[in-house]
């Protein structure tokens, strides 16, 4: 077991199961990465996608299908859990619920026969580095669910992993105390210094607190980069869809000039910015309901008009729904006043309307 | 989880000092009526009835049973053969049960092939022993014919057919029983072992172990009372008369060949406190362990 390494890496991982009728699907396929020591990444995609398959994969709960997966130049993939060493923090936490707090996070020094008189110091150490060291006698059902994870996490850093892999640890709790914790995980990251696998079906979550996002569909990665690039330049439609473009048109492709497109359908005209190769005549142009711009008559070129027909109040602004004139419907957040019924102009920047192949 | 450890919290005011009448609790008098007659008076009534002996003293059959020579010593005799059973029993089952823990194709074959004998009741298994592991029974002929051992084998009318007959009542009780502990503990909390560096047999040792105890202490109570108030195998199989005479042969005959029914409640009442106190021994021990939810935390 190693404490430190430069990279970690996944060279087309495959998990295949068995499905219906003996079929085998790919829950994960082909994943091939490099994660570098100090990194924080996240998995990201929605549930069924493959992303807690490619954890466990990497955590050695599973076995691969195909593929290799090495810690700098050590082959890891076919070695059991106990024996890479790696932190792990479970969805619904996984405490060990007969042992105190201080058992819990020592227990990985003990597996590993670290001297007891080395074990107290260092539990210690990690516990108040979780802000839970008055709680050490506790046992986890006298916890709340907030510390419950933090002891999870104590547990899994505690050992110095090279990687820390978390699997959704924040979904069990409340919106509140998810927002802190996820700060306290990034420094928490920021600390240790090594790697961080961050599985996550939040894209909030995985925009605040990786470094690098993987955007994953059907098993398949649709998408490795930043979380600027996966939110202003999403690879696919799918990805655009997951990242929160909840406007999708699919319209005719009127003419292509550089990285423009026109794009038309019925009385509406609208200019996009091509992202992916186009295929046929059709095309989809997604954009995102905040970057809508309400009134702005001066552009006339990318402007639609329609009636409002729905209102959801959200506080500092409002996600108002708009049918157009051709009966398409378009979401759009804006802090300006609206009510059902009104007659609204959009317009729409041509550098933000997202053109994939339909 | 803290939720549930806090109840009726929110309103004090409404909270009144003493509960109202569950009516639910009326559905509970069938069971109860049963109880209290099919249970608690006869067994009131045979602890009466130890007590007024044909002669002498109140105690005069406690007396008799623990200076006759042929009683006392029942109680000596049916514990080496139900303590040994018992730890037979529940020490095979708990690692097969571990190993079969994850619900599949294997479980589902052993589980059924476990439930046959139970079925069976003591009578057939004594039946079927009799004619397998007998002098002349099929075990017997075919060790002779691999000249694996040339004289006949004696499992039957001895201490160890009763035995052998206690094992195989008894240990799909165990299995079952334990199984059903060992799937309710999360995989989850082995996984979580296992990424801390625990192999296979420390997770048995620190995760599963500990959580399962007071489960075995249980098991191994029922497992034993069931083996301790051992009759028909002990009369079909074993030797009634010499090593196999249990106590509750001693009790069948002081009620129904020496028609003393008072002695044979005072023997009745002295295996029940046997098995009372090495009951009450063993849940004892299980106060030393962890009780609790056997979950790691939020489902």
């Amino acid at each position: 077991m190693r404490h430190d390494f430069r990279e970690l890496k996944l060279e087309r991982v495959t998990r295949r199961f068995a499905g219906a009728g003996g079929h085998a699907f790919a829950a994960l396929d082909e994943l091939t990465m490099t994660i570098r020591r100090g990194e924080f990444v996240a998995l990201l995609g929605p549930s069924g996608c493959g992303k807690s398959t490619a954890l466990n994969c990497i955590a050695g709960l599973l076995s691969l299908s195909g593929g290799a997966i090495c810690l700098d130049e050590l082959r890891i993939d076919t070695l059991p859990p106990e024996k890479r060493g790696f932190g792990m923090v479970f969805q619904n936490y996984a405490l060990f619920p007969h042992m105190t707090v201080e058992r819990n996070v020592g227990f990985g020094l003990r597996m590993r026969g670290v001297p007891a008189a080395e074990i107290a110091p260092r539990v210690a150490r990690a516990l108040a580095l979780v802000q839970l060291g008055a709680q050490a006698a506790k046992l986890p059902g006298q916890l709340s669910g907030g510390q419950q994870q933090r002891v999870a996490i104590a547990r899994a850093i505690v050992i110095e992993p090279p990687l820390v892999l978390m699997d959704e640890p924040l979904s069990n709790l409340d919106a509140k105390l998810r927002i802190e914790t996820r700060a306290e995980i990034r420094r928490i990251h920021g600390e240790l210094g090594r790697a961080t696998i961050y599985v996550t079906h939040d894209q909030d979550e995985a925009l605040s607190l990786a470094d690098r996002i993987v955007v994953m569909r059907d098993g398949v990665v649709q998408q490795i980069g930043s979380p600027q690039q996966i939110y202003a330049q999403p690879a696919n439609l799918h990805v655009a869809r997951f990242m929160g473009y909840r406007n999708v048109l699919e319209l005719d492709v009127a003419g292509v000039t550089g990285d423009r497109v026109e794009l038309a359908g019925g009385p509406m005209r609208i200019v996009g910015t091509l992202r992916q190769a186009l295929g046929g005549r059709r095309a989809a142009v997604a954009i995102r309901p905040e970057e809508l711009v309400v009134g702005a008559p001066d552009i006339v070129a990318n402007a639609v008009r329609g009636r409002v027909t729905g209102v959801e109040y959200g506080g500092r602004d409002s996600l108002i729904e708009v049918t157009l004139d051709g009966g398409v419907r378009l979401l759009v957040r804006s802090d300006a006043r609206a009510a059902r019924g009104d007659a609204i102009a959009l317009s729409i920047p041509p550098e933000r309307a997202l053109v994939y192949p339909a | 989880m803290s939720a549930a450890a806090l109840p009726g919290t929110g309103q004090p005011t409404k909270a009144a000092s003493r509960p109202a009448f569950d009516r639910a609790l009326l559905l509970a008098i069938p069971a109860t009526l049963f109880m209290l007659l099919l249970f608690v008076y006869p067994f009131l009534y045979g602890l009466w009835l130890s007590f007024v002996p044909a002669k002498g003293g109140p105690l005069a059959n406690y007396h008799t049973f623990f200076t006759t020579s042929d009683l006392w010593p029942t109680i000596g005799t049916t514990l080496k053969l139900a303590l040994p059973a018992t730890v037979i029993n529940v020490g095979v089952a708990l690692p097969i049960a571990f190993r079969m823990r994850v619900r599949g194709r294997w479980q589902r074959i052993v589980t059924t092939l476990l439930v046959v004998p139970i079925t069976l009741g003591t009578v057939l298994i004594a039946e079927g022993m009799l004619n397998y592991f007998g002098p002349k029974g099929w075990l017997s002929h075919a060790l002779q014919l691999v000249h694996f051992y040339d004289g006949p084998i004696r499992l039957t009318h001895n201490y160890w057919g009763v035995l052998i007959s206690l094992v195989i009542s008894g240990f799909p009780f165990a299995f079952l029983l334990i199984l059903s502990y060992v799937t309710g503990i999360d995989p989850v909390l082995a996984r979580a072992a296992a990424t801390l560096g625990a192999g296979s047999f420390a997770q048995f040792r620190h995760i599963y172990l500990p959580l399962l105890a007071p489960g075995l202490a249980m098991c191994f109570c029922l497992a034993f009372v069931q083996a301790f108030s051992v009759f028909p195998s002990a009369v079909l199989v074993g030797a009634p008369a010499g090593p196999t005479r249990v106590i509750s042969i001693a009790a069948y005959q002081a009620a129904f060949e020496q028609y003393d029914y008072s002695l044979a409640s005072a023997i009745a009442m002295i295996m029940g406190f046997v098995q009372l106190v090495i009951v009450a021994a063993v849940l004892g021990l299980r106060g030393f362990f962890y009780r609790g939810p056997v979950a790691g935390g939020k489902g």
